[in-house]
């Protein structure tokens, strides 16, 4: 197996983009492929993560992207796992890197939804769920987080302050994050005096609809080190899954393809969750980020909540959770949050991530899910 | 009839149809094909009462396209008496936690437009 490494990186500013959807696509294509430092015909294929290309009048990106580039010629092709499949993409090009398939590939994923309005997002985002036991019988997806906050609440020693606790922490380092939707701070009161959306999570524990595209160029070893730019090494990549619904989990404050994907990845790398030095997490809810940080191994089942009230998970405490603001406040262009964590992960390991820096960070992990979890995909890197 | 209209059908007399697997005997909902214990296709209907006690639910104020009317509602997963096997549904007149601590006895009790009805007992 070759070793895979990430030479570039770049996204568009999250939140309510003019730009269409293919621009968005393109834009941050560009600006992946100028921080590699490599010219776009010596790219190989295309691979593009996006659920409602439909909102924008464009699927079938790929061929879209790849003609803007200047090579039309070159295969491409979509992928699409819920509000994870910006890391199915990225394995499944991590994959045909490895394999020898490809010495270098662009990566990129995209959402434009937030024109349509919120509406039509809660009523399509829905299709993501078991849509005959959930969708159909009204549940929202705030709806089915907010289902496993209160087993959580009921489970463990819990209050609704401890999840607005995840929401203030996201905020203060998305605060620094000039790309982030929500760029301002927020305390535990605005969390609590927000609007109920479905109860326990009201309006500050939900992640933002955003607008966004994210990207990476992914090559060999060999090619990375013929460029001569910064890179990072991809040294860990696991997927597994859950049963679709919340119903057919034996726990409901557990995500299965969490547990799953995580020990292949931690295998592969040959570390355990002790050794990563921060990670991006799939915190859609806050709930999720509390979930996510005990199913990866960080903390204990039920202990999560209090590493949250200890600070342990804040910028450059025990293990920075989410330092780019994670979805909830950098935002959650659903198709592009996947490549955004990997984008974050490039920047603070080659030292460009300003303000919201890890200080002597060599490990970061990703870790973004499809639906309640239903999918999952993790992977781990190293500073080289 | 299909295996969902069946399983509608058994709801809307508060029952649920369940696939009971005869490799290792685990019991599944019947929109399951394979058993997830033994990998086993031979399933064997079985009715259960659509009674139990509720494992968790939201209560829903920004609801999807066609569920403004209902809100406040709740969205239910309900644990089915003496089985391994929940179930998810719509539970109307829901307007605060108060109204559904977890542990509250409910039924299923029809099927409409907004999926499998669930209601106190």
């Amino acid at each position: 197996m070759e070793k895979v490494c990430v030479l570039g990186a770049g996204s568009t500013k999250y939140g309510k983009l003019p730009d269409s959807i293919a621009d968005i696509t393109t834009q941050a294509s560009i600006s992946a492929i100028e921080n590699a430092g490599i010219d776009p015909k010596e790219i190989k294929a295309g691979y593009i993560s996006n659920v409602f290309g439909v909102a924008d009048k464009q699927v079938h990106l790929g061929p879209v992207l790849m003609s803007n580039l200047g090579i039309s010629d070159k295969p491409s092709l979509s992928i699409e796992s819920a509000c994870g499949s910006g890391s199915v993409a990225f394995r499944e090009a991590f994959a045909n890197v490895a394999a020898g398939f490809y010495d270098c590939l662009v990566v990129t994923g995209v959402e434009k939804v937030t024109h349509t309005g919120t509406e039509w997002t809660t009523t399509y985002f829905a299709y993501c769920s078991d849509f005959f036991y959930e969708g159909q019988a009204g549940a929202s997806f705030p709806g089915l987080f907010a289902s496993m906050a209160r087993a959580y609440l009921t489970e463990f020693n819990t209050t609704e302050e401890d999840f607005a606790r995840v929401a203030v922490k996201n905020h203060n380092n998305g605060f620094l994050n000039p790309k982030a939707h929500l760029q301002k701070k927020i305390t535990i009161d605005d969390v609590m005096n927000s609007a109920v959306v479905a109860s326990p999570l009201k309006l500050y524990d939900c992640c933002p609809f955003s607008d966004g595209a994210s990207s990476v160029v992914l090559c060999s070893e060999k090619f990375a080190k013929e460029h001569g730019n910064d890179y990072i090494e991809v040294i860990g990549s696991g997927r597994g899954g859950s049963p679709a619904a919340l119903q057919g989990r034996e726990h409901m404050t557990t995500i299965p393809s969490t547990k799953i994907a995580s020990e292949a990845a931690y295998k592969m790398a040959g570390i355990t969750a002790k050794d990563v030095d921060f990670a991006e997490v799939h915190d859609c809810f806050t709930i999720a980020e509390i979930v996510d940080t005990e199913d990866l191994g960080f903390f204990e089942k039920g202990k999560g909540v209090q590493a949250v009230r200890e600070g342990r998970t804040n910028l450059n405490s025990d293990i920075s959770i989410n330092p780019s603001g994670g979805l909830k406040s950098k935002g959650h262009p659903i198709g592009a949050t996947g490549i955004g964590q990997v984008v974050e992960v490039f920047d603070q390991l080659t030292g460009k991530a300003g303000a919201r820096t890890v200080k002597d960070a060599k490990i970061g992990l990703t870790h973004n899910f499809g639906a309640t979890g239903a999918s999952c995909a993790v992977h781990v890197f190293q500073s080289v | 009839m299909t295996i969902k209209e069946q399983l509608i059908e058994n709801a809307k007399q508060g029952k649920v149809l369940a696939h009971k697997c005869t490799g290792c005997g685990l019991l599944h909902l019947s929109t399951v094909y394979f058993c997830q214990k033994c990998g086993s296709k031979g399933f064997e209907d079985t009715i259960l009462d659509g009674t139990g006690s509720v494992a968790t639910y939201t209560i829903i104020t920004v609801a999807p396209a066609g569920f403004e009317k209902y809100t406040p509602y709740a969205f239910v997963v309900l644990q089915l008496d003496n089985t391994n096997l929940r179930i998810s549904g719509f539970m109307a007149g829901i307007a605060t936690p108060a109204d559904l601590p977890v542990g509250t006895r409910a039924k299923i009790t029809g099927f409409d437009e907004r999926g499998i009805i669930i209601e106190k007992q």
